[in-house]
């Protein structure tokens, strides 16, 4: 039934993409753009001329932002302000402005993770200042991702003191002058670090934009699924800055792995995808390389983004290339199956020092599934895999015992929900990743091998004495088999102390077999009660 | 305006058992004392979602009436005039403040602060001079330009009660910003909650600093303290407290993981605008609000999870008792023999001030979330 909604879907797509042909090129699309700020904006922006010529609208002009920011602005303008805009503009102006007023790739690197909605993570190396002035509400990517003019950013301030005005009073600002330091001496500061003008926009601006349409080698993780690779094609729809994608393969079990839904580029890089995966809808927000090479990002639950996994795409271009093995460990002296994974896979396979293949299973272009082993005297390290002309570089990670785990991620976040309230609960998804103690032999040294995700055995424990006594654990949620938490029920639980929610700060514990010996790793979890506010970016 | 329908039936047989404020035969459970004998009357104010004023009788912990509140709800955050017939509350977003007469849920004052693209709100702030002619906010005022805020001074307003429905400020004088809690003193001064707690002159617009906070002296080995008045429950000890919390660095260094952290007051008496500023109890736990007794200015009540009994002489936390639930707010009664813990949820929890154990429960329609508990006390038996 799912592929028959996707298919309707595609199809209304279609059909609205055919009513605003027109917006096909550039310059047509920057008209359109234009044309959408002047009727639905300049009775509040108003509109000037610059020196140059080019059209000016107050504020607007004075700020650049990723799509997903352009969108928030317009939402508010749509909520707040009572402006009203035809879907098709709104989509329309987000692409205009993402396109004209965006981030250089270089701008966005440090902050992908917010816009990939990986927002399980805790910052590090946040400007003290602006982590009070600003990050004890927000992330710190939420206002990494924008540039403005100083002034921009004073109206920035301003704008919280006028749509909430008790900004001031919050801890952190109430012993302060939260105000005059806000505009007077952080605004500043911001527009010094993320001014309105840049090299590295007006370079992107010149550039020639990478060209996204073909054939994509796949490789992700899809939580509760596991790995997988596939082909993704993309072909042009008829605005010419969006995709229709089909995506086929199979998850690491063998299982087949199926959907089709559309893809838009904004900025010339910034690919943003919707697909019926199977029978689940999912998001894509990747980013392609200025050569047009390869598209890295995430893909996520359109209804629970913060399930996802790393998604990686390489371009077909009908040569050899060889990408991964899954799994990419073997312990010295066993032999397991593996999936190599590449494209055009023509020529013999040469697994490294101490390595060989015991048998290929199945071979096909894309993947070849083989047996292998590792000499039980050989060296632990990581080896380059190379398929005829084609190598890839240190995927396969040899090692002799298996020293430590991690979980990631290290800090997590679940919200209660469901029972009957507005929001559903808001899951986690962790991993684990083996690693060996490395040459130096001692565990937790720079030199660990990073052995991969593994499979491994989920539970959760207490965090502490206190979440132990308050039970925590019986209360807070459930993991299961894949490491998916699903957190407890939402609202007052008469059975617990004070009717607490549900809520507990828990660790979720993984533990792999690792011949005779057991390995665990631990992550810290924190479920906590709903949050209403629902942002396009945190 | 007149009490909610929903609640009319409540309120009767509060009024039945009651026959109207201020003539209640009621039993008092919590003093030995007579309370027919004494010449006052106490009722426990409150305001629930969606927006109603809740009047409490403290001597059968029954709730008398429910009284609408003109507006959606603002903060629950109120004043009784020092007469106690009439609660002022802050509603409609915190941009209006309105006169509700406790007797009859007549509405007698009312003044809307906003107007145009002027959006002004008064956070937690509002006052009633002690001769009950003059009331005070702070208001926080900012402008909604074509396509941007344009943010303004505070100023303290000054009303004159008597202009009743539709009240301009008579007077205005700028002020700090981030003021929450004001009280007037019987000095004619009006008591500023801020960064400082500062005093201006309601004439004048003077204002001189009664205790530094955010500018205390103290050298490196205390941290700048963090101050909040969230809720106002000084009136039965006639005093204004502002809680704060801080932490005194014990090993040179400015480190927080040795340093001893500690609960503060400053606390002005309301009749002579005196203060005194001190650490009261190491900072062990959470406590959202203090409240003096008002027979025993050494001791201090406070909740949030607890509800916590306070010797500031020796500076230690001497009784505590567990809550059903977080409550925010703490308010005590005049003899000091009852401690209610109020906010948060839609029930009161009663104490007995001596044991803390709990003695009753007054359920009330709505939840209260950030309101007020204030205590209004009638001397006249009319009602």
């Amino acid at each position: 039934m799912n592929h028959k909604k996707a298919r309707l879907r595609l199809f209304f797509r279609s059909a609205l993409l055919l009513m605003i042909a027109g917006l096909g090129s550039l310059s047509a699309q920057a008209r359109g753009g234009e044309e959408i700020l002047r009727e639905h904006c300049t009775l509040c922006h108003a509109e000037t001329t610059t020196e140059s010529g080019a059209a000016h609208f107050s504020r607007i002009s004075d700020q650049r932002k990723t799509p997903e920011g352009w969108h928030m602005s317009i939402n508010r303008m749509l909520h707040l302000r009572g402006v009203w805009l035809p879907p098709q503009e709104k989509q329309a102006l987000v692409e205009y402005l993402a396109n004209t007023q965006g981030l250089a790739p270089s701008e966005a690197a440090p902050f992908r993770y917010l816009l990939e909605q990986d927002t399980n993570r805790v910052e590090t190396e946040v400007d003290p200042n602006l982590e009070q002035m600003c990050a004890r509400c927000h992330s710190a990517a939420r206002f990494g991702l924008q540039r403005r003019t100083e002034q921009e950013w004073q109206y920035l301030v301003n704008f919280h003191m006028g749509q909430f005005p008790t900004t001031e009073l919050h801890a952190m600002a109430r012993d302060r002058e939260w105000y005059r330091l806000a505009h007077d001496e952080v605004a500043p500061e911001l527009a010094e670090r993320y001014g309105l003008k840049s090299e590295a926009w007006e370079e992107w601006l010149s550039q020639d934009k990478p060209l996204l349409k073909g054939s994509w080698r796949v490789i992700g993780f899809v939580p509760g699924k596991g790995e997988y690779d596939g082909r993704m094609t993309a072909v042009p729809d008829e605005d010419g800055n969006g995709f229709m994608l089909q995506m086929k393969g199979h998850y690491a079990d063998g299982s087949p792995l199926e959907g089709e839904g559309h893809a838009r580029v904004y900025t010339g890089y910034e690919w943003r995808g919707t697909l019926m995966l199977d029978d689940v809808e999912m998001r894509q927000v990747l980013a392609a390389d200025p050569e047009g090479e390869t598209l890295r990002g995430r893909m996520f639950l359109a209804d629970s983004r913060r399930l996802g996994g790393a998604m990686n795409a390489y371009k077909d271009h009908e040569r050899t290339e060889v990408l991964a093995i899954q799994p990419g460990y073997l312990r010295l002296g066993e032999s397991r199956e593996v999936t190599l994974i590449g494209q055009h896979l023509n020529g013999e396979v040469s697994l490294g020092e101490g390595v060989r293949v015991e048998e290929v299973i199945e071979r096909s272009d894309d993947r070849i599934r083989m047996r292998i082993s590792a000499a039980a005297k050989g060296s632990p390290g990581v080896r380059d895999v190379t398929v005829g002309e084609a190598t890839g570089d240190n995927i396969l990670a040899v090692y002799d015992r298996l020293a430590r785990l991690e979980v990631e991620p290290a800090h997590a976040l679940a919200r209660v929900g469901g029972n009957g309230g507005q929001l559903d609960k808001m899951r986690v998804a962790f991993r684990a990743v083996g690693y060996a103690a490395g040459a130096d032999g001692e565990v937790g040294t720079d030199d660990d091998l990073r052995l991969g995700y593994m499979p491994a055995d989920w539970s959760i424990i207490p965090a502490d004495e206190t979440a132990a006594h308050e039970q925590d654990a019986d209360y807070a949620g459930t993991i299961d088999a894949h490491g998916i938490f699903t957190p407890g029920d939402a609202g007052p639980n008469p059975e617990r102390p004070k009717s607490a929610n549900n809520v507990g700060r828990l660790k979720a514990v993984a533990t792999v077999d690792d011949g005779t010996d057991q390995v665990s790793g631990e992550s810290r979890l924190l479920v906590a009660v709903q949050d209403y506010v629902q942002r396009v970016l945190d | 305006m007149r009490p909610s329908l929903l609640l009319s039936s409540l309120a009767t047989i509060g009024g039945l058992m009651l026959t109207g404020i201020g003539a209640s035969a009621a039993a008092d459970t919590t003093s030995s004392e007579d309370p027919t004998a004494r010449d006052y009357r106490e009722y426990l104010l409150t305001v629930t979602r969606p927006n109603q004023l809740q009047v409490i009788d403290m001597t059968s912990h029954t709730l008398l009436r429910s009284c609408d509140i003109p507006g959606p709800f603002g903060s629950g955050i109120m004043v009784p005039a020092a007469d106690g017939k009439t609660a002022y509350v802050i509603t409609n977003i915190w941009e209006d403040i309105v006169g509700i007469d406790i007797r009859d849920c007549e509405i007698t004052f009312h003044a809307a602060q906003s107007s145009g693209n002027e959006t002004v709100k008064s956070f937690q702030s509002v006052a009633v001079s002690q001769d009950g002619q003059e009331l005070y906010t702070v208001q926080n005022p900012v402008r909604l330009m074509s396509d941007h805020y344009e943010v303004l001074e505070p100023r303290l307003a000054v009303f004159e009660i008597a202009d009743g429905i539709g009240a301009q400020p008579v007077r205005t004088f700028p002020v700090d910003r981030r003021i929450t809690k004001i009280a007037a003193t019987g000095t004619g001064e009006v008591i500023l909650g801020g960064g400082d707690l500062q005093a201006i002159d309601p004439e004048t617009g003077d204002i001189r600093v009664v205790e530094p906070l955010q500018n205390w002296q103290r050298g490196e080995e205390w941290m700048t303290p963090d101050a909040f008045a969230m809720h106002t429950q000084g009136s039965q000890a006639n005093e204004y407290i502002m809680p704060y919390s801080t932490a005194r660095f014990t090993d040179g260094e400015q480190d927080m993981a040795t340093a001893e952290w500690w609960w503060g007051i400053s606390r002005v008496n309301l009749e002579t605008a005196e203060s005194e500023r001190m650490e009261i109890a190491p900072l062990t736990e959470v406590i959202m609000n203090f409240v003096t007794d008002p027979t025993d200015d050494n001791i201090l009540y406070g909740v949030f999870n607890s509800v916590s009994k306070i010797d500031i002489a020796t500076k230690t936390i001497v009784k505590e008792q567990p809550l059903d639930h977080t409550y925010y707010t703490v308010n005590v009664s005049r003899d000091g023999n009852t401690v209610y813990a109020g906010g948060t949820s839609s029930d009161i929890s009663v104490h007995d001030a001596e044991t803390l154990e709990k003695i009753a429960s007054i359920q009330l329609p709505g939840d209260m979330s950030t309101s007020d508990m204030r205590v209004a006390v009638i001397h006249d038996a009319a009602p």
